[in-house]
């Protein structure tokens, strides 16, 4: 489509008609590009992407800057839409030559732009999302639980640097695999440390659907005979004279269950 | 205002201790070099004095109370200390000063049926609060009543015999979910006790409790029901939470003893 501008408005206009035309392109690019900055200002504050964003590094880096995340966002915005019509304006006036070099050039400008959104967004995202996650960490009191959160940003980075890298082109193979291995490990390791857990929860899901004894009823597993005083996902609770039993649940699927009437 | 200024000094002179009472974070940073003991629902300020108080008494008199037998019962101060009590009444932020005595007030055991009951303090929180809106709405404007069984949910059934099919059979309500909310209406119409777990859940309804009622010493005029409160309390170590047909009055009962009495309209 782009390439078949200049000959269109070339056979509407004259020559010289053409170039006054690059003018008014260019004039027209000015202001829309002025009205796209203004918009997305608007839109993101709208949206609440101001509030969003507040306290992020990103943005107190945006600030030290004298600017914020919103104002970047709608600039680099307003500057696609302008560098967008200066090149139909160049297109238009056949100043140069209308070769591969513009053709490639205009159709790597949107990945380019794309790649910096990416870039912001990831930036922004893992910020917030380390946030969330200490927020929600918070109680547990233990010093080590502060790598979880840092994790959570790094890995949101390295993905967004992957689609911003993929979109410029750059051979993203090797990463994709890091990436790959990455997500694996942190499967396997979550597979192997919560054994136990998953079989207990999985255990405890049938024992709360079917509900084979419930509080109150008289039970034997292994040696532990009690009543029983709860059942969640994880473990049973089964209490004798003065004894609480807290037996995980997996442990009723392996030994089974006695139910003691009388 | 200078006779204002002296008055409040010689108020806040020479205090052992100041108790805040769901204080801010910027207001208790301020305060925290003293010797101060943090008194609310959560420890919101991670303040090291924590005396977890999970009901918001409307009365002051009653939070103070409630608040510094907690803080003797933890041992943050002596029973003969002097406290200051910063308190919010009407407003957001504290607005409230009140000197007291740690010794000025008899052992009422609130604290204790909150912290050292073996069902958790928010599950006992939830139940008084689903009283006391019971209490509010009644059923179609008539008073209705009930009784809670909290905790030790094992015991309590094996105490008690079914009056009919349990609804709560294999469901998975817990008091304090919104659901439960929407039950209220249906709670006034079982008769019987709600039997609720350690955790919260609701075990069953339409239970008849039958422990021996040997040695309940509960006020005169009370009825069936708060008898029967007592004397499970007694029997096992679960707390109970009445709801009075006759006086709209919700009253809590540990160890077969009556502990606290709320008015649902006043709260």
């Amino acid at each position: 489509m782009q390439i078949e501008w200049p000959q269109v408005v070339r056979s509407v206009f004259s020559e010289r008609g053409a170039f006054a035309a690059s003018i008014a392109v260019l004039f027209v690019g000015v202001v829309g590009s002025y009205i796209v900055w203004r918009w997305t200002r608007t839109f993101l504050r709208s949206a609440g992407v101001s509030d969003a964003v507040e306290g992020t590094p990103f943005e107190r880096t945006a600030r030290s800057f004298g600017t914020s995340t919103v104002g970047i966002v709608s600039t680099i915005a307003a500057v696609f839409a302008y560098v967008l019509a200066i090149v139909l304006a160049v297109n238009l006036a056949q100043l140069g030559n209308p070769d591969l070099f513009w053709q490639r050039f205009t159709g790597f400008l949107p990945s380019l732009f794309v790649a910096a959104f990416a870039l912001i967004i990831g930036l922004v995202v893992g910020d917030k999302a380390k946030l969330y996650v200490g927020e929600r960490l918070r109680s547990v009191k233990l010093p080590e639980v502060s790598i979880i959160p840092e994790l959570f940003k790094y890995s949101i980075f390295y993905v967004a640097i992957l689609i911003a890298l993929g979109q410029l082109g750059v051979e993203t193979m090797a990463l994709v695999v890091l990436l790959g291995v990455y997500a694996f490990a942190v499967v396997v390791v979550a597979l192997v440390a919560f054994w136990d857990l998953l079989r207990s929860a999985a255990a405890g899901i049938y024992l709360l659907l079917r509900e084979p004894y419930s509080i109150g009823d008289r039970v034997r597993i292994d040696d532990n005979e009690g009543i029983v005083q709860e059942v969640d996902v994880f473990t049973t609770r089964i209490e004798s004279d003065g004894e609480e039993y807290i037996v995980p649940n997996q442990t009723v699927f392996v030994s089974g269950i006695v139910r003691i009437r009388d | 205002m200078t006779g204002l200024d002296e008055f409040l000094e010689e108020l806040v002179a020479d205090a052992d201790a100041v108790c805040l009472f769901s204080p801010g974070k910027s207001h208790y940073e301020t305060l925290a070099s003293d010797d101060v003991v943090v008194v609310g629902p959560d420890n919101d300020v991670e303040a090291d004095a924590f005396v977890q108080l999970p009901l918001e008494f409307e009365d002051l008199r009653d939070r103070i109370r409630f608040g510094v037998e907690g803080a003797v019962d933890h041992g943050y101060v002596d029973e003969d200390a002097d406290l200051v009590c910063l308190a919010k009444v009407f407003g957001e932020d504290a607005d409230t000063v009140a000197r007291v005595r740690a010794d000025e007030f008899e052992k009422s055991g609130v604290y204790d049926l909150f912290a050292n009951s073996r069902a958790e303090p928010s599950v006992i929180r939830d139940v008084l609060e689903v009283a006391v809106e019971l209490g509010k709405k009644g059923q179609k404007g008539k008073p209705v009543g009930a009784l809670f069984v909290v905790g030790d949910a094992g015991k309590v059934m094996n105490k008690s015999r079914p009056l009919s099919y349990n609804p709560f059979e294999k469901s998975h309500v817990h008091v304090g979910d919104p659901i439960v909310n929407v039950m209220l209406k249906e709670f006034s119409r079982l008769d019987g006790a709600f039997v609720i777990s350690d955790s919260g859940k609701i075990v069953s309804a339409y239970r008849y409790l039958e422990p021996s009622a040997e040695g309940v010493d509960i006020p005169k005029g009370l009825g069936a029901r708060h008898m029967a409160a007592g004397a499970i309390t007694r029997d096992t170590n679960a707390i109970a939470i009445v709801l009075s047909e006759s006086d709209g009055l919700v009253r809590a009962f540990k160890a077969g003893e009556l502990i606290l009495e709320l008015d649902p309209e006043a709260y």
